[in-house]
């Protein structure tokens, strides 16, 4: 019997460890294939092996200093953490209002910014042009940003009027008891709580202006030296072959930082995103 | 002060009446306390008003209109009613290629990335503490790669020339000559498919083991003492309880799925130059900026969205049922 039973659970381990090999060879083979082309020498000139023969920088050093990628990332770095300020700002504050007060109109907005999130980007891509045109606009990096907040806006505000509504009111009452202002019961009070609510949605609108490719593709196509890192790669594909070795050290240079960040806040994250999206 | 207190709006309001007295102070304290969810909305409103809801009716006027390069060039209007519509709905391409890339694709692209994603997440859930984590930074790893560099890697992948999927298969013997994937339709769209659920299933695993870890611990080893199997416990127990969770997973993968973009469009020939391989994202741009027809490009665009529209409804409606807003 417990033999039986010994034998069972072998079986079970074994299966189980094929599927989390197979999972994680799955997952992982794109990210261990970027960075090991990026310092693999051949990757530019063709064939390699699974595993890099030799090891060189040399597509790094040519990417961050031909290629202007150190503009590209010092450009994404920029209008990223200005899209994180100012969606967490405008997020938080209309997210209170939502969460916290019962007003007419209320669930017809909440219901319009859901539906708002639903439509494509490529329905917005020729009016926003037009529309950033006309603001003159065109190819600088505050019109990007501008463009970015309004996308992040909905999911943000989405997402932390649940963080807001599970903040106690009680807790609120207390401190206006204690003759708090709403000013002060809300930076000593409300912020602290949701805090981690906001580092969560900071987290997708940072990834979004990072990552986001059509609007800057659209609106930054005129201003080679204004590039986002996600269009600045594209200099790298050539008529009739790729320099793959750029291609790929580039990728990495992207990729990488968000990488090692999501695996860092991954309990934080998926928290934050489950109480976002599930209890909505 | 004995006032019953019921939310920080009503407190505000008390309070100030309770220091300024009865009559005109009193209702301009109210009108300030009805006025302050319209004054922390006031700047999301204004930015969403001028950047997503008037570009959304502009997108609808141009769509009316034979926008070209002249037009955004001098500002002119050029109506010609539903012409464009006509137009997009009766070219024979929207039904012979571009509906079924979007639609076959789409319909595909959440059934693999929901099924592999509910997988996983069970698979996660009887995993030792160390082994989740591991699995888990695994999936974040594939869920952090940018879809702009994810759809490269896989282009490079499946290069025709030194990808190492021909490499492999040529050393297995399998193939004489490299073959080219991007060129045809079927190919193409596997790898774009292949792209998509490694980038998307991340999500749906997350959520679900979330959901797995709430479900009753008790009433699946009361079934297993009944005598129910893995598979019968998984759709009599586990499946119903999390069925909110399974909503939104699914509509919010088919709403990402049908708006597929930069994954077509950065692949070779996803940019216009193959016609075979247009979805209704790729092909509004490609009229739009390409061809300098934003009027049509614009009308596909609501095209688009209407499809989506619907099935927004159908997750508002889900929303709803089971949690008033």
């Amino acid at each position: 019997m417990s033999r039986k039973i010994t034998a069972a659970r072998v079986r079970r381990n074994v299966i189980v460890g094929v599927l989390v090999a197979l999972l994680l060879i799955f997952t992982l083979f794109p990210a261990y294939w970027m960075i090991s082309s990026a310092f693999d020498p051949n990757a530019a000139s063709g064939a390699r092996g699974l595993i890099p023969a030799e090891f060189t920088l040399d597509h790094f050093i040519y990417v961050l200093n031909d290629g202007g990628f150190a503009v590209f990332l010092r450009n994404s770095l920029l209008v990223a953490v200005a899209v994180v300020l100012c969606s967490a700002v405008l997020s938080l504050l209309a997210s209170v209002a939502v969460a916290r007060f019962r007003f007419k109109f209320r669930t017809s907005m909440l219901l319009m910014i859901l539906i708002v999130q639903m439509v494509p980007m490529e329905a917005l891509v020729i009016p926003l042009f037009v529309q950033v045109r006309d603001l003159h606009l065109l190819n600088t990096l505050l019109g990007l940003i501008i463009v970015y907040v309004t996308i992040s806006l909905p999911f943000g505000i989405w997402m932390l009027r649940g963080f807001v509504a599970a903040v106690p009111v009680e807790l609120e009452e207390a401190a206006f008891l204690d003759g708090a202002s709403w000013w002060r019961m809300f930076r000593s009070v409300l912020l602290p709580l949701v805090m981690p609510g906001l580092v969560a949605t900071s987290v997708f609108s940072f990834i979004t202006a990072w990552n986001e490719f059509i609007f800057a593709m659209t609106m930054l196509g005129g201003a080679s030296e204004k590039y986002t890192v996600a269009i600045g790669l594209k200099q790298f594909f050539g008529e009739n072959s790729n320099d793959w070795g750029s291609i790929m050290a580039a990728s990495t240079l992207i990729t990488l930082p968000v990488m090692i960040f999501f695996i860092i806040v991954q309990g934080k994250l998926s928290s934050g995103l489950v109480a976002g999206a599930v209890k909505g | 002060m004995t006032t019953t207190i019921q939310s920080p709006a009503a407190v505000g309001t008390s309070r100030s009446a309770a220091a300024g007295g009865p009559g005109p102070r009193r209702r301009r304290a109210i009108t300030i306390a009805a006025a302050r969810p319209w004054l922390l909305l006031a700047p999301a409103l204004i930015v969403l008003a001028v950047l997503l809801l008037w570009p959304l009716v502009r997108v609808l006027i141009f769509s009316l209109q034979d926008y070209g390069l002249r037009e955004i060039v001098s500002g002119d209007t050029n109506f010609i009613g539903v012409d464009n519509y006509v137009e997009a709905l009766t070219d024979p391409q929207l039904w012979s290629v571009v509906l079924p890339n979007t639609v076959i694709f789409a319909v595909l692209a959440v059934v693999c990335t929901v099924v592999l994603g509910t997988l996983v997440a069970i698979l996660m859930t009887n995993l030792s503490a160390l082994w989740r984590t591991v699995v888990g930074s695994a999936i974040m790893v594939a869920w952090a790669m940018p879809a702009v560099t994810g759809t490269y890697v896989w282009v490079w992948i499946f290069d025709a020339d030194n990808g190492i999927v021909n490499q492999l298969l040529m050393g297995a013997g399998l193939m004489d000559e490299p073959f080219n994937w991007f060129t045809n339709r079927w190919s193409f769209y596997l790898i774009v498919l292949i792209n998509v659920v490694h980038h998307g299933f991340p999500f749906v695993a997350i959520t679900v083991m979330a959901g797995l870890l709430g479900v009753s611990k008790e009433m699946l080893e009361a079934a297993q003492m009944d005598g129910a199997g893995p598979i019968r416990r998984f759709f009599q127990i586990t499946f119903p309880s999390l069925k909110q969770v399974f909503t939104v997973v699914i509509i919010l993968s088919t709403i990402w799925d049908f708006k597929v973009f930069g994954q077509v469009y950065l692949m070779p020939g996803g940019s216009g130059t193959n016609r075979s391989v247009l979805n209704l994202g790729v092909w509004s741009y490609v009229e739009s900026f390409g061809q300098n027809r934003y009027g049509f490009g614009s009308a596909i665009a609501v095209l688009l969205t209407l499809v989506l529209l619907v099935i927004t409804i159908i997750y508002i409606r889900v929303l709803m049922k089971e949690d008033e807003l």
